[in-house]
């Protein structure tokens, strides 16, 4: 009875112990590369998850395939009667909108080599914003310790159920589908659509797929700076692991620039020289860089642009190069962070 | 093809997970987890959410410090500015619906000075018994699990074509939603849909206009029926509340009429429900074209599901039973027992009868919605004791003479088109309980009938048909993911007009030569 007012705390090595698991498991996890392919039960979406599954070719790779339910219309203001529905509706055995399409991104992994009907299966419910489907995940893991998840998320908003989920991972890489619409800065600010949103806030790179099946090779851009060549880097490796040819390019706005833009490929052809990665062509080009660079790159399978790291206002201003080769190009575009 | 890849390790060499919260300084930070890192100290985002309530708090409380108009106690414009804040809430949805009551409960205290245990008193009428017992009363009935023997029962009349199934399934969605309210019954229905239609096609593009069918014949069903009786929905309700509150007094026999039972309200309205059933078919059919008009085969899975449940159980015919029982009752007493009372009483035997769980009751009925329609009849109440409602009224007819309304069919046509433009921007109790008091005072000062303009409104409002949001029924059925936004609206609109047309013509025609 003596101790009831006491406070105490957890000991030092108590504390060191709970930093030293937390640790380990956030070093777990970054030492696998997660992919996140995002889908919406649409065609184009799919293409997401067959870059996902093309992309997922090592023992190191994860892929989370997410599917974002919009909460039922009703339950947010409180003023309706959709959970007894909602509820009748799951006691009768129908399945919630967007399991489906889970179901389909299964296939398109398998038709990809990605096979996780073998894979011993582990499933989870979690309750989320009052509805009563709430978050469900699939989670399939093989012996070698892969996993792919597929998970049914609630949230009021479907952009923001995507950022929230990077928050549960980390991921070293978003795929969305093709965008349906692509606003300008200033009407993106007030309004923008589901790509376009997550494109240009997540934390992580992005890959906007499309459909480029008969083309190979990753076009990587460049401008010089070093926040370029670390991208250059990046995705080099990636396009090395994968086996695709690699193209540096770089652009000009005007001839008298055409040598530094020829030095910023050279450069970044020695940078993989020295990491043992070959460089199948370098190419540079004067004239506006957008144009440019979704012209040139329509060839390729993958364009790799940098992200400038700008924020939605300096957008307004600024722009981004990034964000408007990822509106135009023909084919999928990397937005590398 | 893979390259020889060994001494690169994707997740350090190639593209890089940032870390959500750790090691990434405030100033790295960059859109999404700024904007989440900024909202772990200070939700800003929440004043933008909330701008409705604060822009509704701001000219609310404008509005009361103004000089009250003339021919206007300043309680009835306190009044007043109380209704028009409600209303923008309704519309807005800036909070929680269910807040929008506690907020009229504290006005009536802190602002008009009523005291605190007359607001309690106010909040709980028949009417609102009445709203509460039948949201007990339709979880008890859903819990059953009776839908698939619905269908069953439809199908065996109706045969296995979709145009028939689609009568069929409006008319039993009518005749139930004219008993136990409409999202009840959407709610109950909607597995037996979507079973029809997934049985007929996996590929719900290739099924889009046979869904439409389907789905639309329950949620129609149920909207056309809500008005029939006055437990299909809280907005007859609230109106049987108001003739009461606003009308009856227990010493003059003339006024024993607006003591409103539950035969009379039927023989008004139930003909609107019958003469909209054969419209709602035809339009149905003639808007959305089915892909498919045999349904055989969904039929004959649905007879082996049906088959497979057995015969018909104990509990079962007890649900049936007492269900029985209550809209007999509704029928017979509820002039002298009141309508609460009695559907009180069905939910206390379905609970006797272990039939259903207090837990799945709880669960099942939005408690919110009883407490809002609660606090809308008390305002209403405070608008009528205030004289709010009258200079409206006065105001309205004053008004309606400069447009030359003056007219029965004129002065109808009028508040139809008012209710109707009202309903479309919230739900149809809340409208009934916004409009109530302004147009019963406006039928008194105009000389009209306030039995006529009150059924005129009750019925108008259930004619929001143009959004997934307007009625509860739409938004459950849209809810099963098989229906578009823009399905609303066309065919909505076409129901709409005709249903106006059915109204006017009913009001000037048949409810003239009632008694």
């Amino acid at each position: 009875m003596k101790n009831i007012f006491k406070r105490t705390t957890l000991s030092d090595r108590q504390e060191a112990a709970v930093r030293k698991t937390l640790s380990n498991l956030r070093a777990q996890r970054r030492n696998r590369f997660r992919i996140l392919a995002c889908i919406d039960g649409s065609d184009e979406s799919f293409s997401s998850v067959r870059a996902a599954a093309q992309l997922a070719v090592g023992d190191d790779t994860d892929v989370i395939v997410l599917y974002v339910r919009p909460i039922d219309q009703g339950l947010h203001s409180g003023g309706l009667q959709v959970r007894l529905a909602r509820q009748n509706m799951m006691e009768a055995g129908f399945e919630l909108p967007g399991v489906k399409h889970l179901k389909r991104a299964l296939e398109v992994l398998k038709e990809e080599g990605l096979d996780v009907s073998d894979w011993p299966l582990v499933t989870e419910h979690q309750d989320a914003w009052g509805d009563p489907a709430g978050d469900n995940k699939a989670e399939y893991r093989s012996p070698s310790g892969r996993s792919v998840v597929l998970k049914l998320k609630t949230a009021p908003d479907v952009a923001v159920g995507i950022l929230d989920q990077y928050e549960l991972g980390p991921y070293n890489l978003m795929i969305l589908g093709e965008p349906s619409h692509w606003r300008g800065d200033f009407k993106a600010f007030f309004n923008a659509g589901v790509v376009q949103t997550v494109a240009n806030m997540a934390p992580c790179s992005v890959l906007v797929a499309r459909s480029s099946a008969e083309r190979h090779g990753f076009f990587i851009c460049t401008d010089g700076s070093s926040r370029s060549m670390q991208a250059v880097r990046r995705s080099a490796v990636l396009a090395h692991t994968l086996g695709e040819p690699i193209t540096l390019f770089s652009v000009a706005e005007v001839e008298s620039g055409r040598p530094a833009a020829e030095e910023a490929v050279s450069n970044a052809k020695a940078l993989l020289k020295a990491m043992k990665i070959t460089v199948a062509e370098t190419k540079t080009a004067i004239g506006n860089a957008v144009d440019e660079i979704v012209e040139m790159g329509s060839l390729y399978k993958i364009i790799v642009v940098c992200d400038e790291g700008r924020s939605r206002w300096q957008r307004l201003f600024k722009k981004s190069i990034a964000s408007e080769v990822t509106k135009r190009a023909r084919v999928s575009v990397l937005d590398v962070r | 093809m893979i390259t020889d890849s060994t001494s690169f390790v994707l997740a350090r060499d190639s593209l890089l997970a940032h870390e959500p919260a750790v090691g990434v300084s405030r100033f790295r930070r960059r859109g999404y987890q700024r904007y989440r890192h900024l909202r772990s100290y200070v939700d800003l985002s929440l004043l933008w959410k909330r701008r409705w309530f604060i822009i509704t708090m701001i000219v609310g409380f404008s509005l009361m410090t103004v000089p009250a108009p003339y021919g206007l106690s300043h309680q009835g414009q306190i009044v007043l500015c109380m209704s028009i804040m409600a209303t923008m809430l309704f519309i807005s949805e800036a909070v929680p619906l269910p807040t929008v009551p506690l907020l009229i409960i504290i006005g009536e205290v802190l602002l008009l000075g009523v005291d605190p245990t007359k607001v309690a008193q106010s909040l709980m009428t028949d009417s609102v018994l009445f709203i509460m017992g039948s949201l007990m009363l339709a979880v008890a009935v859903v819990k059953q699990r009776l839908d698939k023997r619905i269908a069953w029962w439809i199908v065996r009349m109706t045969g296995t074509n979709v145009y028939w199934i689609s009568f069929g399934i409006t008319t039993v969605c009518g005749v139930l939603a004219a008993f136990i309210g409409e999202h009840t019954v959407a709610a109950m229905m909607l597995p037996v849909g979507v079973t029809l239609i997934t049985l007929t096609s996996n590929d719900p593009k290739k099924v889009h206009n046979l869904a439409a069918v389907i789905l639309f014949s329950i949620s129609y069903g149920c909207s056309i029926a809500g008005v029939a009786t006055p437990s299909g929905g809280a907005r007859n309700a609230i109106m049987i509340g108001y003739w009461h509150d606003f009308f009856y007094n227990a010493a003059d026999p003339a006024t024993q009429r607006y003591l409103m039972d539950y035969v009379h309200w039927a023989i008004y309205t139930f003909p609107m429900f019958i003469a909209r059933l054969p419209i709602v078919a035809a339009l149905l059919i003639f808007t959305f074209r089915p892909e498919t008009t045999d349904m055989s085969r969904a039929i004959s899975r649905l007879r082996t599901q049906v088959s497979m449940q057995g015969p018909m159980r104990g509990n079962e015919w007890m649900t049936i039973l007492i269900f029985a029982i209550t809209i007999t009752c509704w029928v017979a007493f509820s002039s002298s027992v009141g309508l609460g009372t009695i559907a009180i009483a069905g939910t206390a035997a379905f609970l006797v009868f272990g039939l259903v769980r207090w837990e799945d009751i709880n669960a099942g009925v939005n408690w919110g919605v009883v407490l809002l329609y609660a606090a809308a009849i008390s305002l209403g109440v405070q608008m009528k004791s205030t004289g709010a409602a009258e200079w409206v009224a006065n105001g309205v007819i004053h008004g309606m003479q400069m447009i030359g309304a003056g007219s029965d069919l004129a002065f109808n046509t009028a508040i139809a088109l008012l209710t109707v433009g009202v309903t479309n921007t919230m739900t149809a109790g809340a409208a009934v309980a916004v409009l109530g008091p302004v147009v019963l005072k406006t039928a008194v000062a105009a000389g009209e009938d306030p039995l006529r303009v009150g059924f005129l409104t009750a019925i108008a409002s259930a004619f929001g048909y143009l959004t997934p949001a307007a009625q509860p029924a739409f938004t459950i059925i849209y809810a099963s993911g098989y229906l578009k936004s823009s399905d609303f609206f066309k065919i909505g609109i076409r129901m709409m007009v005709l249903s106006f047309v059915v109204l006017i013509l009913t009001a000037t025609f048949y409810w003239p030569l009632l008694p």
